[in-house]
């Protein structure tokens, strides 16, 4: 198998999208089985967002049933900001602990791959995190009832906010890995540009919870933010990681040195 | 040449402001409905054209720089960013007088200003990743700009896409000629001065540059004397 993917004739035989999903996948599980082993960012996302959920419980108890649904669409993507940002910041951690991620890019695969990988397994944590939210926020708010009446739709807004939300941040969460970069940078960057989906999901949130028509038309714009931030940060992960090969100035500069 | 035509855009900014301040206050009449307050247009409107401008230069240089290692599109980056800054600032400091004023309230979380506000913490952002983030952030940065840069189609469009307090984008198209007539020389005049400003901060981003080469080089040189000395 690892031949036809990574080996000389992998291209011949399956287009080069398809070798870069079916790369993005097992790098993916790969870090899917060594996050299983030592649980490290699972348990500290889980446990965080039980700290915020018990916060917002004590914080909020006191708030009338009809002001709620205005509250709860905010508890919940503000826990979600908070966990992400907790989450990118882990997520290249073990690749610049080890200095793996060098490794990674010298490695036959598509840059792409990585990118894809590295969000899909952030979003996983983000979305394993938020259910666990939306649960405790059902329980202690008569007004997120909604959340376990229509299960689908909040199935859907929660992976949705969440894909957003990782597809940003993991283009720069690893540009920050590779620069050696101070990660109070990645809170600063992260939180205007996710900005916009949080604030897509949290309109669609409103909605669900107050049962309005125009839910769909809410998600179908976060879905739309979602695929254009896949896009640029797909585009842009290879320059903002590693930059443009420069064998023309490097060459031209060699030449100064011999003369 | 290179060098005087900044200068020149500030003198002929100079000229123009003082006549455009006076254009407005004095010869065009005053909105029946908003009274004085309305005058604040004339400076809220251009200010927020060029405050897009300027965040699409930004992105497209940034994008530039990211494709061809290109200094000069970073020094127009960096240089359009911190712009970007201070015309945002002006918008978001005269949209909020103008709104208080004509919707009894400053900031009403219009999908406009939300858009406006956002470009301008996305700017902000990069600012702080200029100076604050270690080597190799520069193409974090650029990343940053690429993505406020987007932001400014989202900006025009917002008030035809939600439901919105601003008023539409074809109300610049519907002013009478007296107001245009205010509008252009207040236009001119913010936009060379800050096209001045961005020439000036090129400038002064790529003298930045070759002294760290020099530096570099100097560097270089002095580490490897030594080296040639024992050989």
């Amino acid at each position: 198998m690892s031949e036809a993917l990574w080996g000389p004739g992998a291209r011949a035989k399956t287009s080069l999208d398809m070798v870069a999903l079916r790369q993005a996948w097992l790098l993916a599980v790969n870090d899917l089985r060594q996050e299983a082993r030592d649980l490290e960012l699972i348990l500290t996302s889980t446990f965080f967002s039980l700290v915020v959920l018990i916060m917002l419980g004590m914080s909020f108890s006191a708030l009338g049933v009809s002001s709620q649904p205005l509250a709860v669409p905010g508890m919940l993507w503000l826990s979600v900001a908070f966990v992400g940002a907790l989450t990118l910041g882990r997520i290249f951690t073990r690749e610049r602990e080890f200095d793996t991620l060098r490794a990674l890019l010298v490695a036959p695969v598509e840059r792409v791959s990585i990118y894809l990988a590295k969000a899909f397994v952030t979003m996983v944590i983000l979305l394993g995190c938020s259910l666990l939210t939306v649960l405790g926020l059902t329980l202690l708010f008569p007004a997120a009832q909604p959340f376990a009446d229509r299960p689908l739709e909040t199935f859907a807004l929660v992976t949705m906010g969440c894909t957003a939300y990782a597809g940003v941040g993991t283009l720069f969460a690893a540009g920050l890995a590779s620069s050696s970069g101070k990660n109070v940078l990645l809170s600063v960057i992260l939180y205007p540009l996710t900005m916009p989906s949080l604030l897509f999901a949290l309109v669609a949130t409103r909605s669900l919870l107050e049962g309005h028509e125009s839910f769909t038309t809410y998600l179908g714009q976060l879905t739309a933010t979602n695929v254009l931030a896949f896009v640029v940060g797909a585009w842009l992960f290879e320059p903002v990681l590693v930059g443009v090969p420069q064998k023309r100035r490097g060459a031209a500069r060699a030449a100064r040195r011999r003369r | 040449m290179k060098n005087i035509l900044p200068f020149a855009m500030l003198g002929v900014a100079a000229l123009i402001f003082p006549t455009s301040v006076s254009t407005i206050f004095l010869e065009t009449p005053i909105e029946q409905q908003m009274g004085t307050v309305q005058k604040i247009f004339y400076f809220h409107v251009p200010l927020a054209w060029i405050m897009m401008l300027l965040a699409v230069v930004c992105g497209v240089s940034a994008g530039i720089q990211l494709r061809r290692d290109s200094k000069r599109a970073e020094a127009v980056s960096i240089a359009a960013a911190e712009l970007v800054l201070v015309t945002g600032l002006g918008v978001l400091i005269t949209g909020p007088i103008w709104g208080h004023a004509t919707w009894g309230k400053a900031w009403t979380w219009d999908a406009r200003q939300v858009s406006t506000g956002l470009l301008w913490l996305v700017f902000a952002a990069y600012v702080l990743v200029r100076h604050y983030g270690a080597a190799g952030s520069e193409r974090l940065a650029a990343g940053l700009a690429i993505f406020g840069a987007i932001d400014v189609p989202v900006i025009y469009y917002a008030v035809k896409i939600w439901k919105t307090t601003h008023p539409s984008n074809d109300v610049a198209g519907s002013l009478p000629a007296s107001m245009w007539a205010a509008l252009w020389p207040a236009l001119i005049a913010l936009l060379l001065t800050s096209l001045a400003l961005l020439f000036i901060r090129v400038r002064q981003e790529l003298t930045d540059v070759t002294l760290d080469e020099a530096w570099i080089s100097l560097d270089d040189a002095g580490a490897a004397q030594p080296a040639t000395g024992d050989a």
